[in-house]
């Protein structure tokens, strides 16, 4: 610390000492009175570039510390996987970063990045792709042109090739490990249908064939710049970055091709309750439903609805019977998503030890029903409301974000006005809409619900209230085995 | 110590990329640290990106500081911390008063009526304290005395008040955490709110009542099953840490063991807070947001109502030198594994940075462990190593997922090699300039978010010291190739390490039948005889021609060589249950 500085703060200290005696403290914090505070989002379009190409950048300067972040979305997924080939799109998006470029071997890129302590990273999701770059400004320009090489051209090098497989097919035998990870993979089953795209699952039999022409081939397919956008942030200038951008893609052309869209259709299981065995001493229970669209006009109700039910934390009325009076579980609320392609989903859920899951999930039922007839206090209202409209600054809370956030927006072409109207559109829901959306959609007669834990210890309850699944269910329980890791087929 | 930001580039090794030099001139942050008459110390930094605040504290506190019999008490308490104050959480505070000390007196009792069933277990009278059988008639009776008072609470209890104070003004993530060595609490908040934050932070440190305390002991034990007792690792870590640590109180988790976390009482929760969150043993944080002037006079005027309390006792207890390599064999539901722990050193040391280091070499794509385990010899999916120093001690580990079919000894013995060579080859200049050249990088990304940065500065102030945020790199920087090689040979010795081997063991979905515990507790090849025997019993339906057997067998006993009597003693345990059941339903 310089001089300067040590006395610039040692004066102000008798000021604050001064300050401290004269101010009484108000006996509640109710009574405390706030600096108002306005805030301004970040617009899209003031991002928005187009690249010579005709690519679309979102570009933010931030001089804060010597990095850029480069990351790139391609209209690339596993929706676009032929049947019979589940994991060529996660492991040709995995092979583009680790099996090499045209020029540099596996073995040489990943020196090459490391030695520049660049991030370099590239996977296929369900629904988009992604690649990205950190690093430090000064590198840039090296780093950038690795990162092209991997998106133009990826050598898929045999070797690397053989050891992701060899991890994806022993992750894969983990698949019934964790009973999280089977509640949550059969969730998704349930809720959407064996083929849809979030259920893609890779198996031994999908695996094993696939070869190096495969990849190759997929990614030729989706890799070109008319199917990618940009979202690049960091210690630039925003004309240099473009003059980089443009000369990075300019010698690479793009084939007229549209990209075949996201199937938008769900086959929901039939509404009930399904039980899978695990022994572990702990049931985790999961409440599904579909939501909605995230173009429907019902979502922002819908939003506060759920953070009333279960989505605030201890605010939240789950989280308060079931956790803090009851001392049933750890984790116990609700939360709610609105699908960019198929409708999200609505799920409450809890984990409880063997005993109690039923009694933990009457609980639950009393607090949806609850939703239903009676309207939300205002108390709880205005809570909520203020919440979700004075955190709402977070999600643009860096540049890095704010671009990410717009390319994403430009790559699902969601409504421009979204994030203009949305605190408003917020402030407007009233506790009878609250309630009309939760008698709409949280539906009994439509739930499903799904008990993974150790069913005969469940099943005995807790010996102190009359509750039990099979009472809740009305006797109709659906048994789910087990599926067989590698083949995905129940035993 | 603040350095001089020109130096740090004349310190940059000799084949930096020239590039990088310039990089380097501000991989630290402005921190200021200020201390109030009561001892509570602050660590101030702005930083205005984004119109929010990163606000924490940090007690000086965790399980290190615990003994045997309360394991796990710092965690439950930074969850009581949450339960409000005289002010907060209650609609009559007499009332609750009144309320909570009826509660203590019916749990004193029903801990006199435990003690009685403890004595049971220990005669083997019952099998757990949990099972309903394994409570007296008493208990019973008192349990539903205390029901009803906590019933009674409940209706003046304004419930989890704070975290909905802080919800409705724009509160994010209000949440805690407990390690062995510290507690954090933490949020963030708009700027406009800090005022809010001070007074509720200083209130639940001036006036906090423990409520709902017996029904948080629940939601612990929740947590605990959740993260450790039905997950396919948790316990296995559990204990492989337990035999780790010889002496130091490290060894035991931080949840706490299941015996511990019934067994809590209010009045040493009392004790805890009096004497472990006094401000002398609490640092502050603010980074984002705000005026440190203003902050300044809103943290003297509340948190300086705090009184200073004495001093927190130290941890002194010295973890001794292994003298000999621990081994740990485990079936569990996970791919098999290797796990090597070697005594390291704490967060503060001066060998921590080199260590790191070391551990970087090792460590990702053009890690050695991956270059030999993975890519040359292919007996590995995966292999890292990492140090994990905390404030009174730490360790180097390393972790490799053995290739399906492959030998974890093979794995094991791989690993030792790749060390070896570490300590009979210094580290070539290009090697050592890469993971320096990441550690710098990194460095800058680790400054990129106000909320972790705040994070950080809690965990590095907890651990021992704030100032490695801004230090770090250059101690990393100042490390020599002969340095690694020293750190390899001093640390990574067979003596100091603990080994554990994980194989895969099967789910209960492969096993033709649910695998009975007893039978599957014998080794794999004496396990048919004993199914073969059961499937027989299931068979016989004659409670006569069973006794007979049985007579038998005892007759027999004697002459079974020793390496066979536990099968001999479980086939004789299931023909008693057998006989036993033909008996009762021949009652019937």
């Amino acid at each position: 610390m310089n001089v300067n500085r040590l006395i610039a703060l040692g004066l102000p200290a008798v000021l604050t000492a001064s300050l401290a005696t004269a101010q009484a403290i108000p006996d509640h914090p109710e009574k405390l009175a706030f600096a108002p505070l306005t805030y301004t989002p970040p617009v899209a379009r003031d991002q928005r570039v187009v690249l010579k190409n005709g690519m679309t950048a979102f570009l933010a300067e931030d001089r804060a510390l010597p990095l850029v972040n480069i990351s790139v979305i391609i209209r690339a997924g596993a929706w676009l996987e032929p049947a019979g080939k589940e994991g060529l799109a996660r492991l040709t998006g995995q092979q583009m970063r680790a099996g090499g470029t045209k020029s540099l071997t596996a073995e040489q890129f990943d020196e090459r990045a490391d030695f520049l302590a660049a991030q370099i990273g590239s996977s296929i999701g369900e629904t988009s792709a992604t690649a990205s770059l950190n690093c430090l400004s000064d590198n840039l320009d090296d780093a950038l042109k690795i990162l092209i090489e991997m998106l133009r051209e990826p050598r898929f090098q045999e070797d690397r090739l053989k050891l992701a497989k060899d991890q994806l097919l022993q992750d894969m035998k983990k698949r019934n490990d964790e009973s999280a990870d089977i509640e949550s993979r059969e969730l998704s089953v349930l809720l959407y249908g064996d083929d849809h795209v979030s259920n893609k699952f890779s198996t031994e039999a999908s695996i094993k064939p696939l070869t190096r022409e495969d990849l190759l081939a997929f990614h030729d397919l989706y890799y070109y710049p008319a199917n990618m956008t940009l979202a690049v942030s960091g210690a630039f200038t925003k004309a240099e970055m473009i003059q980089k951008l443009d000369a990075a893609f300019a010698a690479w052309p793009s084939p007229k091709r549209v990209v075949s869209a996201i199937p938008a259709g769900i086959k929901t299981a039939a509404p009930g309750f399904y039980r899978m065995n695990k022994d572990v001493n702990q049931g985790r229970v999961s409440v599904v439903m579909p939501s909605a669209l995230r173009t429907s006009p019902d979502i922002y109700a819908l939003e506060v609805m759920n953070e009333i039910l279960g989505g605030s934390g201890f605010t939240s009325r789950i989280t308060k019977t079931v956790r803090s009076n009851e001392g049933l579980a750890y984790s116990a609320g609700s939360g709610i998503g609105f699908g960019t392609y198929y409708p999200g989903r609505f799920r409450a859920a809890y984990q409880s030890k063997s005993s109690t899951v039923a009694y933990a999930l009457q609980l639950v039922f009393d607090e949806i029903q609850k939703m239903r007839e009676t309207k939300v206090t205002d108390e709880e209202l205005v809570t909520i409301k203020n919440n979700i409209v004075q955190t709402f600054p977070s999600s643009f809370e860096s540049k890095a974000q704010q671009t990410s956030i717009f390319a994403g927006d430009e790559y699902s072409k969601r409504d421009p006005l979204y994030w203009s109207t949305y605190r408003d559109r917020i402030q407007a829901v009233t506790a009878a809409e609250v309630q009309r959306v939760a008698k709409e959609y949280l539906v009994p007669e439509k739930m499903i619900v799904l008990v993974v834990g150790n069913q005969a210890e469940i099943a005995r309850g807790d010996g102190k209230h009359e509750i039990t699944i099979d009472k809740l269910a009305n006797g109709k329980v659906t048994d789910l085995a087990l599926r067989d890791p590698l083949t995905m087929k129940r035993k | 110590m603040i350095l001089n930001p020109r130096r740090l580039a004349v310190g940059l090794s000799l084949i930096a990329l020239s590039s990088l030099a310039r990089a380097a001139e501000k991989p630290r942050i402005e921190v200021e640290e200020w201390t109030q008459a009561n001892g509570m110390k602050w660590l101030l930094y702005e930083r205005h990106d984004a119109p929010t605040v990163a606000v924490g504290w940090v007690a000086h506190v965790g399980s290190a500081n615990e003994r045997p019999g309360m394991t796990g008490i710092s965690h439950f308490f930074e969850h009581m911390m949450f339960k409000g104050t005289r002010t907060i959480g209650t609609k009559d505070i007499d009332l609750d008063l009144k309320l909570i000390d009826e509660q203590e007196k019916v749990r004193a009792e029903m801990r006199t009526e435990m003690s009685v069933m403890r004595a049971r277990l220990r005669r083997g009278e019952i099998a757990s304290m949990d099972e309903p059988a394994a409570k007296t008639p008493k208990y019973v009776e008192l349990e539903k005395k205390f029901d009803a008072l906590v019933l009674q609470q409940r209706d003046n209890i304004v419930k989890d008040q704070m975290d909905q104070i802080y919800t409705k003004n724009g509160g994010e993530f209000l949440n805690a955490t407990t390690n062995q060595d510290w507690t954090l609490y933490f949020m963030r908040l708009p700027k406009n709110k800090l005022e809010l934050w001070t007074w509720l932070e200083s209130d639940r440190l001036l006036n906090p009542i423990f409520r709902e305390f017996y029904s948080e002991r629940d939601v612990v034990f929740e947590e605990r099953r959740l993260r450790t007792e039905s997950t396919p690792l948790g316990k296995f870590d559990e204990e492989f840490e337990s035999m780790f640590w010889e002496a130091h109180p490290y060894s035991w988790p931080v949840v706490g063991w299941p015996s511990d976390i019934p067994m809590y009482t209010l009045q040493q929760a009392k004790d805890y807070f009096a004497t472990y969150y006094a401000p002398n043993n609490l640092t502050g944080v603010l980074v984002g947001d705000f005026k440190t002037l203003e902050a300044k006079a809103l943290i003297e005027r509340y948190f300086g109502r705090l009184p200073r309390g004495p001093m927190a006792p130290e941890v002194v207890t010295l973890e001794p030198k292994a003298l000999g390599e621990k081994r740990f064999y485990a079936e569990a539901e996970t791919s098999p594994t290797v796990r090597v722990w070697w005594q390291g050193v704490p967060f503060v040391h001066k060998d921590s940075a080199a260590l790191d280091l070391m551990t970087d070499i090792l460590s990702g794509r053009t890690g050695r462990l991956t270059k030999s385990l993975v890519l040359d010899k292919k007996i590995a999916n995966r292999a890292g190593a990492s140090i994990n120093p905390q404030k009174y001690g730490g360790y180097v580990s390393a972790e490799i997922t053995v290739k399906d079919g492959q030998d974890p000894a093979a794995a094991e013995a791989a690993l030792y090699e790749v060390i070896e060579k570490l300590k009979s080859e210094a580290v070539p200049d290009q090697e050592l300039q890469k993971v320096k050249n990441q550690s710098k990088a990194n460095q800058y990304r680790r400054l990129s978010n106000a909320t972790f940065i705040m994070f950080q500065l809690l965990q590095n102030e907890g651990t021992g010291d704030w100032r490695r945020i801004n230090t770090q790199a250059e101690e990393m920087d100042a490390v020599s190739a002969a340095d690694i090689q020293r750190m390899a040979k001093q640390y990574l010795t067979k003596e100091t390490r603990a080994v554990g081997i994980f194989t895969r063991k099967k789910a209960d979905s492969e096993s033709a039948a649910k695998e009975d515990p007893e039978i599957a507790a014998l080794p794999e090849q004496a396990q048919p005889m004993v199914k073969q025997a059961v499937a027989r019993m299931k068979a016989e339906t004659d409670a006569g021609k069973m006794r007979t057997q049985i007579e038998q067998m005892r007759a027999q006993a004697l002459s079974v060589p020793p390496p066979m009597k536990p099968v001999f003693d479980l086939i004789l345990k299931k023909a008693e249950e057998r006989l036993a059941q033909l008996e009762k339903e021949g009652k019937k």
